[in-house]
């Protein structure tokens, strides 16, 4: 994991970034929280954004081989950091 | 008689494998959550030992109301001795979602003695996909026998019993070493073995997402989203009607052959108007409640309507309501019943009032003999677009969408109105993998959803039309139905109805109907049919054509219809799972909204025409 790149939310991700998991916003409920862990968002995981609907629509991000659709609140209390272009294919 | 639990993620495959295993046909879907109570039976191979269904949860730590009974139940289920063992299921090609759960349930049985068998489920997908799963080194980590089992193709099975088989009747089963590991520590150790153990590979992610970039894009999806449900109403019309053509011509051939071998007059009208008359009309539209209940099926095991969950998240979240609202108000498309056990699944309680408060306003089945028979005696059953497109099935349409956009109408002025702006809980979904739907299950359930319906609602029926046709029929043998016990009735209550554009019959008809929507229909059959020949058995719907029954009053049947609470049971249910006071409120409110909306359509084309 390359812990230089700078922390941003998980909602930031762009179609198709691949970004590793770092932490939880502390305001998100910590039943919030388990649950994300237990779905696999735990620090140290790849995420994958794989799209992002128009119109604010939840958007869909892979982890393992799983597929979650988030929605900006929640998408925005999970922060991340980028995994750079080189990265990607490791 | 032991009991075996069945836990289990949702989506992982618990309700197939219990149909598999009991041969029975709990209800499933490819959605997250679909299972809302507890289903039991015997098992196939087990005489002795019944396989006890729970509804699916990602966490032994509840979020929502549905988990928190799923939770509920297993920790009353682990304390009784009966319980001789667990199968835990788990998706072996998503299994990192599944460990925590595992651990946690591995752990709880370890406290409660009991014995406890991984089911590591989808080993078709596993092998299809050539994905490694490394079941022996599971099995060694985790201290608990794990095998490889397929719901869909029935493998995995006996190996599974056998674990049963071999385990302690009651109780007495060792401590496993996960007992006394805090929650915090299962997080961290499900990471690690799904490190280890986790398919490799990202095949079917890959598979799911060129899928999910048609039916998720903006422009496509919203398109294709409204196809679907476009299709889904032309078929309850054009895929039944065949069907449907041919219970008529059952129903009214058998009566005519019948009624005339019944040499007393009284029990020959009786068969000929209550029975062929009330009952039948009414089974006539039981093929279309079969198609309904297929459609929603063939929707729900595809894995489409996750995404349809998605897709109608933001909008849904303008009317106070939330994208996991989407399935509850669909399922209520088929029935309110199990669509406001559905609605147990949203997480935050604000939602979840919200979605009860839009269920009943959905076009129930229960409603579509009611709109069947009130469009086809208006709207010729022709077609247009080079015969792709229905009139009927457009009407159809129209009347469903306006049942749904009334349903959102009411939960925005009622979310606005009591502050749409309070913090609502998350919107997280799991996106089940694209699947072929099973044709044998799906079958089974739109078959047993007629069954259902012709049993539970057919007694009413049959009762209400008993009660119709003595009431219609005396004190004047059916001389005159305007001058029985039943057209006296039905003068007094003439006046409600009459601003309608309604006679009596059929304000006696909607009275009825409060107990049932559908008796609607079989109550006019039975009114029709005491003032119909004897020789001709009309179909109902030529009987209210002849009626004289104007447009504008049909299509204020029509709103009222779509807009009153007219069913004891889902009163019953939404005072059980919401509060009594809820469920008066809503009766109550929907009624005078219904009348009121009616009255406007009618009034409305008494000035137009």
């Amino acid at each position: 994991m390359n812990k230089t790149q700078t922390v941003t939310a998980l909602w930031d991700l762009r179609s198709g970034e691949t970004a590793w998991v770092t932490g939880f916003d502390a305001a998100l409920s910590a039943s919030y929280q388990g649950r994300m862990m237990e779905f696999g968002f735990q620090p140290g995981t790849r995420v994958q954004c794989q799209l992002t609907p128009g119109f604010g629509a939840p958007r869909v991000y892979a982890i393992s081989n799983s597929v979650f659709s988030l929605d900006r609140e929640i998408a925005r209390s999970v922060y991340v950091s980028r995994v750079e272009p080189a990265e990607v294919g490791a | 008689m032991r009991r075996v639990l069945l836990l289990g993620s949702p989506n992982s495959g618990k309700s197939s494998l219990f149909n598999r295993l009991t041969g029975l046909s709990q209800r499933v879907a490819n959605y997250p959550g679909i299972t809302v109570d507890v289903a039991t039976g015997k098992l196939l191979n087990l005489t002795d030992a019944e396989l006890v269904d729970f509804p699916g949860t990602y966490s032994l730590q509840p979020i929502s109301g549905e988990e928190a009974i799923a939770v509920d139940f297993l920790n009353q289920a682990l304390s009784e001795s009966d319980v001789c063992h667990v199968f835990c299921v788990a998706d072996a090609t998503r299994l990192e979602k599944c460990l925590h759960f595992i651990l946690q349930v591995i752990r709880e049985c370890g406290r409660h003695g009991k014995a406890v068998t991984v089911l590591a489920n989808m080993a078709d997908v596993i092998r299809d996909n050539q994905l490694i799963f490394d079941e022996a080194g599971l099995e060694e980590a985790l201290g608990v026998p794990v095998i490889s089992v397929s719901a869909r193709e029935g493998t995995g099975f006996d190996q599974a019993l056998a674990q049963v088989e071999a385990a302690p009747r009651a109780g007495g089963k060792p401590a496993n070493r996960w007992q006394d590991t805090p929650d915090e520590l299962l997080h961290g150790t499900a990471q690690q073995l799904a490190a280890r153990f986790s398919p490799k590979g990202d095949v079917l992610i890959n598979s799911q997402l060129s899928l999910d970039r048609f039916f998720l894009s903006t422009a496509l999806g919203g398109v294709a989203f409204f196809f679907i449900m476009f299709l889904f109403f032309q078929s309850i019309f054009t895929w039944s009607a065949p069907v449907m053509d041919g219970v008529e011509a059952l129903v009214t051939g058998l009566g005519e052959a019948v009624v005339p071998l019944i040499p007393n007059k009284v029990l020959a009208d009786f068969v000929a108007d209550a029975l062929f008359g009330g009952v039948g009309a009414f089974l006539v539209f039981v093929p279309q409640i079969f198609v309904l209940t297929l459609v929603i099926g063939l929707m729900e095991d595809s894995g489409y309507l996750a995404r349809a969950a998605l897709i109608c998240h933001r909008p849904l979240r303008l009317f106070g309501l939330t994208g996991k609202s989407f399935i509850p108000l669909l399922s209520g498309v088929a029935c309110a019943i199990p669509a406001i056990y559905a609605a147990r699944s949203v997480d935050s309680p604000r939602q979840r009032m919200m979605t009860y408060l839009a269920i009943p306003l959905m076009p129930c089945s229960a409603r579509l003999p009611v709109y069947a028979l009130l469009i086809a005696a208006f709207i010729p059953a022709e077609t247009t677009l080079f015969g792709l497109v229905g009139w009927q099935g457009l009407a159809l349409f129209a009347i469903y969408l306006f049942g749904m956009l009334t349903a959102l109408v009411v939960t925005g002025l009622i979310s606005k109105s009591s502050g749409g702006q309070v913090a609502e809980q998350p919107f997280v979904l799991e996106l089940p993998p694209y699947r072929l739907p099973t044709a044998r299950p799906i079958l089974r359930n739109a078959w047993n959803r007629c069954r259902h319906f012709v049993t539970q609602a057919g007694k009413i029926i049959l009762l209400v039309t008993m009660v119709v046709w003595f009431l219609g029929y005396f004190p004047n043998q059916g001389a005159d139905l305007a001058q029985s016990w039943l057209g006296t009735l039905g003068h007094w209550v003439e006046p409600v109805f009459a601003p309608l554009g309604l006679d009596w019959r059929y304000g006696v008809a909607i009275l009825t109907s409060f107990l049932a929507r559908e008796v609607f229909v079989g109550t006019l059959g039975t009114i029709f049919g005491i003032e119909g020949s004897e020789d001709n058995m009309l179909p109902l719907v030529d009987q209210i054509q002849a009626s004289g029954l104007p447009l504008g009053s049909g299509v204020a049947l029509l709103v009222f219809f779509a807009v009153a609470l007219q069913c004891v049971s889902t009163v019953a249910i939404l005072a059980r799972e919401g509060s009594t006071r809820l469920a008066i409120s809503m009766l109550f409110s929907y009624l005078i909204f219904a009348y009121l909306l009616s009255l406007i359509v009618f009034q409305l084309f008494v000035l137009l025409t």
